[in-house]
C-alpha cells in the first residue's frame, strides 16, 4: 500500500504542472480525489488493512493526502494566475510618451482678460457685453465726440455702407451709420441706458481701428473697460481702484500714477502709468497702460442721469498691451498667428 | 511740438534740472516724447586749467602725470594723472575738480591711480556731455581764462522737449503757453514779451500797397487783420532768432518768414506774409474757393479746391489755402520790399476739413484746426510788426485793416471749493486752489459766501476754450496741485450692485473651459476677412451684405460669417511651420443672415484634424463625425439647447464649406441658433493648402437666445427597482435614419405600455449592420429597450407580453421588419 501511495503521488507530481486549462485541472482532480478517484479508492481500502497497522497506515494516507492537496492548490493558483496574465498585454515602457492629445490651452488674451475680470469681480464688477458692430450714436455722439472729430473720420474708423442692415443692433436715429466700434466705451452707454445706477461693470471686448498692422498695431484688438456710477464717486476712489487692480495683477509693489490728459467723455481725465521696473523687456521706470477719468456730466445727461446726483468713473486699457507687458511679448501679431509654440507657453 | 528751454527762459525763470522740468511737463498733462540736450550742461567745479608739465607715470605705460594750473581760487597747481595722448604742456583744457559731478552721475574725487596722487580729472568732450569723441582732451582756446568756470567760457547748451499736446489745449502749442503752465507749476511769475507797436499806423495811407480787405465768408473767418509795411529789406534773420528756430527744428529762411514762424512758436498764432506787389488789384479777398479752382502750394503740388474750402485770394486768383499753406508764387522772395502781414482767426472745423480733404497739413493748420486764441490775433500781429521792423526795417503804412471782431469768448465760471473737494475726494485747502487759479492766470474775480459755503467766480481767458464748467476747473486745480499727490486709499468694499455676468460672457467661459478640457488650443483670429475667402463659404449675395464701406486692405474687407475660416488659417500656419496640430477652437462674434438682415451672433467653432503626416508610435482611432457631434451637443447645452431633441439634417450640397454625406446641421437662425458639424469640404481644405481630414463643429447663437436660456431646474424622482431589458433588431432601407426608426419603435413601445403598470424607459440603438445575411440596400438596426416600474420588480411574463405587442405593431408598419 505504501508503494501504491508513493507511486500515486509521483504520478500527480509529474502530471499536475503540465496542465494547461482549468478544465484539465478539474478532470485531473476528479481522477485523484473525486468519488471515483484513485486516491479515494485507496482510502476505501483502509478497511482491509489489519487493525494494528491502521494507525500507521492512516498517518501515511493523511500525509499523502495533504501533499496531494498542496499540489492541487498550487496548480489551481498557477492556472488562475495564468488566466489573469493572459488578459494583460506586454509590459509597458514607462518612458514612452502618451500618444493622446496634450493639455488644451486658453489663448493668452483670454487668460489676461479672465484674470482682470476675476480681480474686478472681487471689487464688485460684473461683466457686460455689447455688439461689435455699433452705430455713430453709441460709439461717438453719446460719448461727447463731436461730429467732425478726427476719430470719427473714415480714415480711422470702419464704416458700413448706408444700405447695410443689422437686424439685432439698435440705432438711435434712422440716418446714423453702422460702424465697427473703436472702443468698448460704447458698452458703457448701452449699459447705462438699459439699467439704472448704481452700476459697476467691466466690459471686455474686441475693437477696431483703421490702421496699418505692425508690431504694435492690429486692425482689431481688445480692450477692457470699467464703469462705476454711484453717488459721491471721487478721483481718489478711481486711483484706489487702479492701485488695487495692478497690485493684484502684477504684485503689491506695483505703483500707478495719473497724468492729466484729455478724453471727450471724462473730466477730469488721466492717463495711467505703471511702475515697470519688474516687468520683462521694459527699460523705463513708468509705462503707460490706459486712460481713465470721471464720467463727464454731458455723458450722464445724454443717458438721462442727473449729473448733480450721480457721479462715476471709467477706466479702459488695451488687453494686448497688457499681455505684452506681462509676458514680455514684443510683437502684437503673434496673438493672431496662433502658432502652437506660442500658444502653449501661457497656460 | 518742440519746446526749447532757452526760449522758455525768456518768459519764466527756470532753475529746475532737465529731469524736474520733464516731470513738471508730464504732470501738467503733456506727454514728453523726447528730450534732446545740446551743448554743455550746467556743471559745477569744472574750470579752465593749463597743463604746466607732463611726465610719464612711473607705474603705467599709457598714463601721464601732469601738473595743471587751475587758478588761485581752486588751489593753484594740481597734480593730475591723465590717460589721454594729447595732455601736452601748454594746452588749456577743462578740469573737473574733486566734487564735480559729470554727466552720467560720474563723481570726481581725489584718488590714487597706480600709486600716484591725482587731484581731479582733465576732460574729453564726451565726458562733459558734449557730442564728440574720447580720443583726447578737449583743447580750449589759448586765451580761455585759467580758473574760470567752464560754463562761462563755452556757449550755453539747450534742452529741447518734444511734447505731445492734447487736442483740447491749443493754447499750449507755443512757448508762452508752455511757460504759463510751468510758471503755475513752479509758482513763479510769467514774463510776457513787451510789445511796442500799438496798432496805430504812423506812416501815410498807401492804398497803392493795400486798397481793401474783403471777407466774403465771415462764418469761416470771423477775424482778419492785415497790416502793410513798406521798405523792408529781405535778408537773413538775426542769429538769436535763427538759433531758436533751429533748436525747435525749423530751418531759418529769411527775416520775414522767420518772424512769422517765430511769433507762431512764441504766441501760438500762425501768420502769413504776402509780397504786396504780387497781390493783383491790391485787394485781399477771403472767400470760398470755386469748385475745380487750382492752386500750386508752396510744396510745389497743384491742389484742386472746392467750394467748401476757404482761400485768401486777390482779384484774380487764390493765393493761400486759408490757414494751411501759401501759394507757390505769392510769398515773399529776395526782391520783396512791401509786405502785408496777415493775422486771422479761421474756424477750426473749416481748416480741419480742408486739411484732411487735401491731405495737406502744416504747423499753421495744426494750430488753426485746434483753435487759436481769438483775442490774441491782433496782439500777435503787433508782436510780429515789432520784429519785422527790428529785423527787416521798413515803415508801417495805412490803412490797417481789421475785418470782423473779437468773439466774446472770455467768460466766467462759478465754482465752489467744497465742490472741488467733493469731486477729488480729499482735502485741498482753499489757498492751494487759489494758488492754482492764480498760477494758471484764471483770476478769481469774486468770492461769495453763500448758504452752501464759499463760491468763486473765476475768469476764463479766451485762449482756454476747453474750460466751460465747474468740473473743468476741478481738473485745473488737480493738475497744479499734482496728481502724484492723490492720497492712496484702500479700495472701498463693493456696495452691492445688482446683476450677474452677461450670458455671453458666461457662455464663452463655459465653452472655453470645456474645449480646453478636451485638449483643444484656443486661437484668436481677425474678424475681417477677404471677399475671395468668404466666397468659399457663402453665396455672393450673402457676402455682399458683410462688406465694409471703407476697408483698409483688400484681405480684410468683410465681416466673418463663421469662425472656421480663421481656424483653418491657424491650422495651415502651424502645418506649414511643421507644428503638429490636431485640435483648435475659437470663440467670438460672427455675422449671419436672417430675414434679409445681418445678425451679430455669439459663436464657438472648433476643428479636430487627422493629418496622416503626424505620426505616433501607437495608433489611436481617427476622429469622426460622432466625435464632433458630441462636442457640439455639450457646447449647445451651455446655451440651454438639447441638441439630441433637435432635428438633424444631413448636409446635401447647399451648405457651403461642409462635405456632403459627412456633415449635419441643426437649428435655424429664426429660432436664435444654428449648428453645423462634420467633415469640412475636402476640396476646400485642399485648396486652402491644408493636409489631412478636418472635422469641425460650429455653433452660432443670437445674444437674445442666450439671454433667454437658463432657468431653474427641478428634481425628477427615479425608480429604485431593476430594469427589464429586451433587444430587438429591425431591418430597414439602408438610407433610413436611425432616429426615425427609433421614433417608430418608441411610439410602438409607448402604445404597448399604455395600460401596463410600467413604462418604457429608453430605446437606444446599439448595433448597426449591413452586409452578409441581409438583402441588398437594407441594414439592420438593433435596439435595446428598457422597461421599468416605479413600484416593483417586473416579472418576465408581463414584460414579454408587452414586448410581443411591440413586435406585432412594428410588423404592421410596412417599412420595418423584425430581423429573424
Amino acid at each position: 500500500m505504501q508503494a501504491t501511495l508513493t507511486a500515486l503521488l509521483a504520478k500527480a507530481t509529474a502530471e499536475l504542472p503540465s496542465l494547461k486549462t482549468r478544465a484539465d485541472f478539474e478532470a485531473a482532480k476528479a481522477r485523484y480525489v473525486g468519488p471515483n478517484g484513485e486516491f479515494t479508492a485507496l482510502m476505501k481500502q483502509m478497511g482491509t488493512v489489519p487493525k494494528e497497522e491502521r494507525p500507521a497506515m492512516g498517518k501515511l494516507i493523511n500525509e499523502a493526502k495533504a501533499q496531494l492537496q498542496v499540489q492541487l492548490d498550487a496548480t489551481l493558483q498557477r492556472l488562475g494566475d495564468a488566466e489573469i496574465n493572459a488578459q494583460l498585454g506586454p509590459a509597458i515602457d514607462p518612458t514612452l510618451p502618451s500618444p493622446d492629445a496634450g493639455p488644451g490651452t486658453s489663448h493668452p488674451l483670454t487668460l489676461v482678460r479672465d484674470e482682470m475680470c476675476r480681480i474686478l469681480r472681487k471689487a464688485g464688477f460684473t461683466v457686460v457685453e455689447g455688439p461689435e458692430v455699433e452705430t455713430e450714436y453709441y460709439c461717438f455722439d453719446a460719448l461727447n465726440t463731436p461730429p467732425d472729430h478726427p476719430a470719427r473720420d473714415a480714415q480711422d474708423t470702419f464704416y458700413f455702407p448706408e444700405k447695410s442692415r443689422f437686424g439685432n443692433i439698435t440705432k438711435k436715429t434712422p440716418e446714423e451709420k453702422y460702424l465697427l466700434r473703436t472702443h468698448t466705451s460704447s458698452v458703457q452707454i448701452r449699459t447705462m441706458l438699459k439699467g439704472s445706477p448704481p452700476i459697476r461693470v467691466v466690459s471686455p471686448g474686441r475693437v477696431y481701428r483703421r490702421d496699418t498692422s505692425d508690431a504694435t498695431h492690429s486692425a482689431n484688438f481688445h480692450q477692457i473697460e470699467c464703469l462705476y456710477v454711484d453717488k459721491n464717486v471721487t478721483v481718489r476712489d478711481l486711483k484706489a481702484l487702479l492701485d488695487y487692480i495692478f497690485a493684484s495683477l502684477l504684485g503689491k509693489d506695483t505703483k500707478t500714477r495719473f497724468r492729466p490728459h484729455y478724453f471727450g467723455y471724462t473730466e477730469p481725465s488721466f492717463e495711467v502709468d505703471l511702475s515697470a521696473q519688474h516687468l520683462p523687456k521694459v527699460n523705463k521706470p513708468w509705462i503707460e497702460i490706459g486712460g481713465c477719468g470721471m464720467v463727464d456730466p454731458l455723458v450722464f445727461e445724454g443717458v438721462g442721469y442727473d449729473p448733480n446726483v450721480w457721479s462715476g468713473y471709467a477706466f479702459g486699457m488695451g488687453l494686448e498691451r497688457l499681455a505684452m507687458l506681462m509676458y514680455g511679448i514684443d510683437d502684437i501679431r503673434y496673438f493672431y498667428q496662433n502658432d502652437l509654440r506660442f500658444l502653449k507657453q501661457f497656460a | 511740438m518742440k519746446i526749447s528751454r532757452n526760449w522758455l527762459r525768456q518768459y519764466v525763470r527756470l532753475y529746475s534740472t532737465t529731469e524736474e522740468l520733464q516731470r513738471a511737463i508730464t504732470f501738467l498733462g503733456f506727454e514728453v516724447e523726447g528730450v534732446q540736450t545740446t551743448g554743455l550742461p550746467p556743471l559745477e567745479n569744472v574750470v579752465v586749467g593749463e597743463i604746466k608739465t607732463r611726465a610719464k607715470h612711473p607705474n603705467a605705460d599709457k598714463l601721464s602725470v601732469c601738473t595743471v594750473e587751475v587758478g588761485p581760487a581752486h588751489g593753484g597747481i594740481r597734480t593730475i594723472v591723465c590717460g589721454a595722448a594729447n595732455c601736452d604742456a601748454g594746452h588749456r583744457v577743462p578740469v573737473a575738480l574733486p566734487g564735480a559731478v559729470l554727466p552720467g552721475d560720474f563723481k570726481i574725487k581725489q584718488s590714487k591711480i597706480r600709486g600716484q596722487q591725482s587731484d581731479g580729472m582733465m576732460c574729453a568732450a564726451d565726458e562733459l556731455g558734449l557730442s564728440g569723441d574720447h580720443s583726447g582732451l578737449l583743447i580750449l582756446a589759448p586765451d580761455a581764462p585759467i580758473g574760470e568756470a567752464l560754463n562761462k567760457v563755452m556757449p550755453d547748451g539747450d534742452t529741447v522737449f518734444d511734447i505731445e499736446v492734447t487736442p483740447n489745449r491749443p493754447d499750449a502749442l507755443c512757448h508762452i503757453g508752455m511757460a504759463r503752465e510751468l510758471s503755475a507749476w513752479l509758482r513763479t511769475e510769467l514774463q510776457f514779451p513787451a510789445i511796442k507797436f500799438n496798432g496805430k499806423v504812423g506812416g501815410a495811407s498807401r492804398p497803392d500797397i493795400l486798397a481793401n480787405i474783403r471777407v466774403d465768408a465771415p462764418e469761416d473767418c470771423p477775424l482778419y487783420v492785415g497790416i502793410a509795411v513798406t521798405g523792408v529789406k529781405v535778408g537773413p534773420s538775426p542769429a538769436w532768432m535763427q538759433e531758436r528756430l533751429a533748436a525747435v527744428g525749423l530751418r531759418p529762411i529769411n527775416n520775414l518768414v522767420d518772424v512769422g514762424n517765430y511769433v507762431m512758436l512764441e504766441l501760438g498764432q500762425p501768420l502769413h506774409v504776402f509780397d504786396a506787389k504780387k497781390i493783383a488789384g491790391r485787394q485781399i479777398v477771403v472767400r470760398r474757393a470755386t469748385d475745380g479752382e487750382k492752386l500750386v502750394t508752396l510744396d510745389g503740388k497743384e491742389r484742386a479746391l472746392n467750394s467748401r474750402m476757404l482761400v485768401i485770394a486777390d482779384e484774380a486768383r487764390p493765393l493761400v489755402v486759408a490757414g494751411i499753406m501759401g501759394g507757390h508764387d505769392a510769398g515773399v522772395d529776395a526782391t520783396t520790399t512791401d509786405i502785408i502781414l496777415e493775422a486771422a482767426y479761421f474756424r477750426p472745423q473749416s481748416v480741419r476739413w480742408t486739411s484732411r480733404r487735401l491731405g495737406l497739413a502744416s504747423d499753421s493748420s495744426y494750430r488753426f484746426e485746434r483753435g487759436v486764441d481769438p483775442h490774441g490775433t491782433a496782439e500777435a500781429a503787433r508782436r510780429a510788426i515789432d520784429l519785422i521792423l527790428e529785423t527787416a526795417g521798413g515803415t508801417v503804412v495805412g490803412p490797417a485793416f481789421t475785418v470782423g471782431g473779437d468773439r466774446p469768448w472770455s467768460r466766467e465760471i462759478t465754482v465752489a471749493p467744497h465742490y472741488i473737494r467733493a469731486k477729488v475726494g480729499f482735502d485741498i485747502t482753499d489757498d492751494e486752489m487759489r494758488d492754482a487759479f492764480h498760477g494758471l492766470h484764471l483770476p478769481i474775480k469774486e468770492e461769495h459766501d453763500t448758504k452752501a459755503g464759499l463760491e468763486w467766480t473765476v475768469g476764463i481767458p479766451s485762449y482756454r476754450g476747453d474750460l466751460d464748467r465747474p468740473i473743468d476747473l476741478v481738473e485745473e486745480v488737480l493738475r497744479i496741485y499734482g496728481t502724484d499727490r492723490i492720497p492712496p486709499q484702500v479700495s472701498a468694499g463693493p456696495a452691492l450692485v445688482d446683476g450677474d455676468d452677461d450670458p455671453i460672457a458666461v457662455f464663452n467661459r463655459q465653452a472655453t473651459d470645456y474645449l480646453v478640457g478636451q485638449h483643444f488650443h484656443e486661437v484668436v483670429n481677425y474678424t475681417l476677412r477677404s471677399k475671395q475667402e468668404l466666397a468659399t463659404w457663402a453665396s455672393a449675395a450673402a457676402v455682399e451684405e458683410l462688406g465694409l464701406a471703407n476697408p483698409f486692405v483688400d484681405d480684410q474687407s468683410h465681416l466673418r460669417p463663421t469662425l472656421v475660416l480663421g481656424i483653418m488659417e491657424s491650422l495651415k500656419l502651424n502645418q506649414s511651420r511643421g507644428v503638429a496640430t490636431a485640435r483648435l477652437f475659437e470663440t467670438g462674434r460672427v455675422f449671419m443672415e436672417l430675414n434679409g438682415t445681418v445678425q451679430e451672433c455669439v459663436a464657438v467653432g472648433f476643428v479636430l484634424c487627422h493629418n496622416p503626416k503626424d505620426r505616433a508610435w501607437l495608433a489611436r482611432p481617427e476622429p469622426d463625425f460622432y466625435a464632433v457631434k458630441r462636442h457640439v451637443e455639450i457646447l449647445a447645452r451651455s446655451a440651454g439647447i438639447d441638441l439630441a431633441a433637435q432635428e438633424m439634417v444631413p448636409v446635401r450640397g447647399a451648405f457651403w464649406g461642409w462635405q456632403e454625406g459627412q456633415s449635419a446641421a441643426a437649428g435655424e437662425m429664426k429660432d436664435g441658433w444654428t449648428a453645423r458639424f462634420g467633415l469640412l469640404n475636402l476640396a476646400m481644405v485642399r485648396a486652402a493648402g491644408i493636409e489631412g481630414k478636418v472635422w469641425a463643429g460650429t455653433l452660432a447663437l443670437l445674444p437674445a437666445k442666450l439671454a433667454a436660456a437658463g432657468g431653474h431646474r427641478r428634481y425628477q424622482p427615479f425608480s429604485l427597482f431593476p430594469a427589464a431589458l429586451r433587444d430587438l433588431a429591425l431591418v430597414v432601407d439602408a438610407a433610413r435614419h436611425a432616429d426615425e426608426v427609433r421614433t417608430v419603435l418608441l411610439k410602438a413601445a409607448r402604445a404597448a405600455t399604455a395600460g401596463a403598470a410600467f413604462t418604457v424607459e429608453s430605446v437606444a440603438v446599439f448595433d448597426v449592420y449591413a452586409g452578409k445575411g441581409l438583402p441588398e440596400g437594407k441594414k439592420s438596426l438593433a435596439f435595446a429597450l428598457s422597461f421599468r416600474s416605479a413600484e416593483r420588480t417586473l416579472t418576465d411574463d408581463e414584460v414579454n407580453a408587452v414586448f410581443a405587442k411591440i413586435q406585432q405593431a412594428i410588423a404592421a408598419d410596412g417599412s420595418v421588419t423584425v430581423r429573424a
